[in-house]
């Protein structure tokens, strides 16, 4: 095993051991394969709490959010909820990874990580276009890739894979009013 | 006149000194979505050389371009924009769909991918290949200046049977055949007539009608 390595698997280690030690009280905590860390909240409610607080901690400066999404959790593998909400956070201190990842129910609100992240907006947005997760407090909770027309959301497993929806022309661009962005 | 001052007369109606310079100055206005714009894109540069079939002269503007040449995946949601651009675009006019995405929807059978262009809008020449290599590209384009030379009429928006867009992987046994041989001569047109729907063979004998 190469040196470097060896490194960063040490390093790994006390990461995981740290998280371990602090963040127990908020979920479950795991390990892959990789050994990188997944913590599973047991509420959505606690995420922007435990997120911060993961920023702010100087042994983990878990400053980067590389992802936000869910999967659909429909068979019940990883547990009671209709959906497993992730998202993947990186320190660009300490270059290591972790994955924060909550079981959440048909129609519940996750809160918005747009007050701590400005780039969850989109990621946000694009989970509820996908999924039809909404988010708690977001400035703009409209769908991001699929038409504006489109009905339901086709990454849940009861949507059609060849369930195509054409318009037959596109909206014209236009700018969102002080109005309809929901508070 | 001649390059030494004496007159010179060349035998031709207007008509076919139109459809030859037309044949000779296509101008591609490129829609690359993906891959195959990459591949669109080795085609117009020096290695295989576009400008040698007269096709060079690429216009971003649909307004200006006579041949849209789409090259990539086409989304539901993109589609309305495709068509807007082919609408655009002025008469005469002529649609080259590159690729197995825009002929057909590629291996993206899925909620979001628009299955061939063809839903939205007659296509003359179908390109194989994901992606095609240029040469195929370029044959593609010679092909249609036979059409455009021979003054053939434009495919109606309809898609191909299986069968003719089975036989279309090879290049040269339906895209030449099908149009420029005589239909009664060939087995495979034969072939293709007997096992294609019976609409299919009364558009094709429409076409050899008008041909001959």
């Amino acid at each position: 095993m190469s040196r470097l390595l060896l490194k960063n698997r040490e390093a790994q280690d006390g990461i995981n051991g740290h998280l371990k030690q602090n963040y127990a009280q908020q979920g479950r905590y795991d390990e892959d394969a990789n050994q990188e860390g997944i913590l599973w909240l047991v509420s959505s409610g606690d995420l922007p709490e435990v997120v911060r607080k993961l920023r702010e901690d100087s042994s983990l400066a878990m400053d980067r959010l590389a992802d936000l999404s869910a999967y659909d959790n429909v068979d019940g593998v990883d547990g009671a909820g209709r959906f497993v909400f992730f998202i993947h956070l990186y320190s660009s201190k300490f270059h290591s990874r972790m994955r924060i990842k909550c079981l959440i129910a048909e129609g519940e609100e996750v809160p918005t990580l747009t007050g701590i992240w400005p780039m969850a907006n989109w990621l946000e947005r694009e989970c509820f276009d996908m999924f039809g997760i909404r988010f708690r407090g977001h400035p703009d909770m409209r769908r991001i890739l699929m038409d504006e027309r489109f009905e339901g959301h086709p990454l849940r497993k009861e949507y059609g894979l060849e369930a195509r929806q054409q318009f037959s022309d596109s909206l014209p661009i236009r700018m969102v009013t002080e109005n309809e962005v929901s508070k | 006149m001649s390059k030494d001052g004496s007159s010179a007369v060349f035998p031709l109606t207007l008509e076919y000194a139109v459809r030859w310079a037309r044949k000779n100055s296509l101008w591609p206005m490129p829609y690359g979505t993906s891959c195959c714009g990459i591949e669109l894109m080795s085609t117009l540069s020096s290695t295989y050389d576009l400008a040698r079939f007269g096709a060079e002269v690429v216009r971003f503007s649909p307004r200006q371009a006579d041949l849209l040449l789409v090259a990539g995946t086409i989304t539901t949601k993109m589609g309305p924009v495709l068509r807007q651009v082919y609408d655009q675009m002025c008469e005469p006019k002529w649609v080259i769909a590159m690729g197995a995405c825009s002929s057909s929807g590629g291996i993206f059978n899925t909620y979001s991918v628009l299955q061939g262009i063809d839903e939205i809008m007659p296509v003359d020449i179908y390109v194989p290949g994901c992606p095609p290599i240029p040469e195929g590209l370029i044959y593609a384009i010679m092909r249609l200046q036979d059409t455009i030379e021979k003054g053939l009429p434009r495919p109606k928006a309809e898609r191909l049977t299986p069968e003719q867009a089975r036989n279309a992987m090879s290049y040269r046994e339906v895209i030449t055949d099908s149009i420029f041989k005589d239909p009664s001569k060939s087995s495979l047109e034969e072939s293709l007539a007997q096992s294609a729907a019976p609409e299919a063979a009364k558009t094709k004998s429409s076409h050899s009608t008008k041909e001959g």
